[in-house]
């Protein structure tokens, strides 16, 4: 279970994250939706401990990502997936896949690269195993970062705007994967403004508005008139983005 | 006779220094990019004391001017501590810190180059600080600081020039005794600075090969 208790953070004077609580539970699809400056990005940045905590409490199966022991145990049961890919631009599609199997693992190297291939062949990428990320369009280097992560085996996918940096065409081959993920019972905290998509696949929906978790719903619920549309923050902000 | 014409063993003299100077550049190369390499990790680990240490004597090493340092190692360091130094040592010693100062500048600011969301990416997958330099800063820094060093070291072959004054007798030494044999100025002086030119181009050369090679992943890195 991925449990965020009351988390507090803030920048200098700006509080970004005011006294936040989520759980996901394993095989859940939760999807985060707010608008820009909501502290969406910076929740997932907590959750694998690149930001600290400036109050409360992140577990993730029990290993607290404040602790630097216990991070490292959290970090290997959840994988990111970066808004603006992060990939290792002197290393190919495949070595950016196995670095972390193979160095943090500890797995064979031909272990890894087995699976790191079969990864790529599963989002359409089995000929681009060689490539460097410079020499792939944006869709395949975000499907890259997807399988990057995924290569770690985690227990939770943690997915940061990732398809905000990609044209419609582009997102539709990352969504398409997502989607795909979600149907295998694939965890996932997705963090996006694909609405619509997050209606799809999520089992659950929250709104996050300035660092405060407004709403936290069954998707259904969320989308119904007694239900998220009750609230007028959410309302408002569900028919401005569904306007384009 | 107080002077002599040339004779065909000029040429082998010429030749020594050569190898004196290249040899000697190469050694104090090597031992600079060694240490400035190391100091750059220190700052990377951010080692308390050690770091402002380094940073102090780095500022004292680029700030000041060979001459004075090689002055200072061969002729104030054996009178204070009154010990003896022989002119190769003491050139070794000045050439190899002066280089490691210089490196240690190339060192820090390539490593500096390299993007927040590069370490993040990295550790957030569970890599430890040590397997984040050396997988995926490392590499990168490598490819970014080779122009810059090798603009340094192409000025470092030419530094070396000064250490003739302590009596080692590298290229341009030779080029001096020459000159006061055979009182042919242009002549000595336009052969040793040939020399000079070539092993600098050989430098600059191996520098591009290595650049080529370390940026081959990102054609785009070159605008």
């Amino acid at each position: 279970m991925l449990k965020v208790e009351n988390v507090k953070k803030a920048f200098g004077p700006v509080t970004v994250l005011d006294g936040v609580n989520l759980t996901v539970n394993p095989g859940e699809v939760v999807s985060i939706l707010g608008s820009s400056g909501s502290g969406k990005s910076t929740l997932i940045r907590c959750i694998n401990g690149l930001e600290k905590l400036n109050a409360g409490k992140i577990t993730v199966d029990d290993f607290d990502v404040s602790k630097p022991k216990e991070l490292a145990e959290a970090r290997k049961r959840s994988g990111t997936v970066f808004q603006l890919f992060n990939l290792y631009p002197h290393m190919t599609a495949l070595q950016n896949i196995t670095l972390a199997p193979i160095e943090v693992l500890k797995r064979p190297k031909a272990e890894a690269e087995a699976e790191g291939r079969s990864l790529l062949a599963q989002v359409g990428l089995g000929d681009r195993a060689d490539a460097y990320p410079a020499q792939l369009s944006g869709g395949q280097r975000q499907r890259v970062g997807i399988c990057r992560a995924l290569a770690m085996k985690p227990r939770y996918l943690l997915l940061d705007e990732v398809t905000s940096a990609l044209d419609p065409e582009m997102t539709s081959e990352v969504l398409d994967i997502l989607a795909k993920l979600a149907k295998d019972g694939t965890t996932m905290v997705f963090v996006t403004h694909e609405i619509e998509f997050a209606r799809q696949i999520s089992n659950r929906i929250v709104f996050l508005e300035k660092g405060v978790l407004l709403v936290d719903l069954p998707t259904e619920k969320f989308f119904a008139d007694d239900g998220g549309l009750a609230q007028p923050r959410v309302a408002q902000f569900l028919s401005k983005m569904r306007k384009d | 006779m107080r002077f002599a014409e040339f004779t065909p063993y000029d040429i082998v003299l010429l030749l020594q220094g050569l190898g004196v100077t290249v040899g000697l550049f190469l050694i104090t190369s090597l031992i600079g990019l060694v240490i400035g390499v190391l100091w750059g990790i220190v700052r990377f680990y951010r080692v308390p004391v050690l770091m402002q240490v380094i940073t102090f004597v780095a500022e004292v090493l680029k700030n000041s001017p060979v001459l004075v340092q090689l002055f200072l190692v061969f002729f104030g360091v054996p009178a204070f501590f009154k010990l003896n130094m022989t002119p190769v040592s003491a050139a070794v010693i000045t050439l190899s810190l002066n280089t490691a100062a210089f490196v240690y500048v190339i060192a820090v600011s390539s490593i500096e180059s390299i993007g927040r969301d590069q370490v993040e990416a990295a550790r957030v997958f569970g890599l430890s600080r040590w397997q984040v330099l050396r997988h995926v800063i490392a590499p990168q820094a490598a490819a970014f600081s080779i122009g810059p060093l090798t603009a340094l070291l192409v000025n470092q072959l030419q530094v070396t020039s000064l250490i003739s004054v302590i009596g080692v007798l590298d290229l341009a030494k030779i080029g001096a005794t020459l000159n006061l044999r055979t009182l042919k100025p242009f002549i000595v002086w336009t052969a040793v600075g040939i020399l000079y030119y070539l092993a600098a181009k050989a430098v600059a050369s191996l520098g591009a090969w290595a650049e080529k090679r370390l940026r081959a992943h990102s054609a785009f890195r070159g605008l």
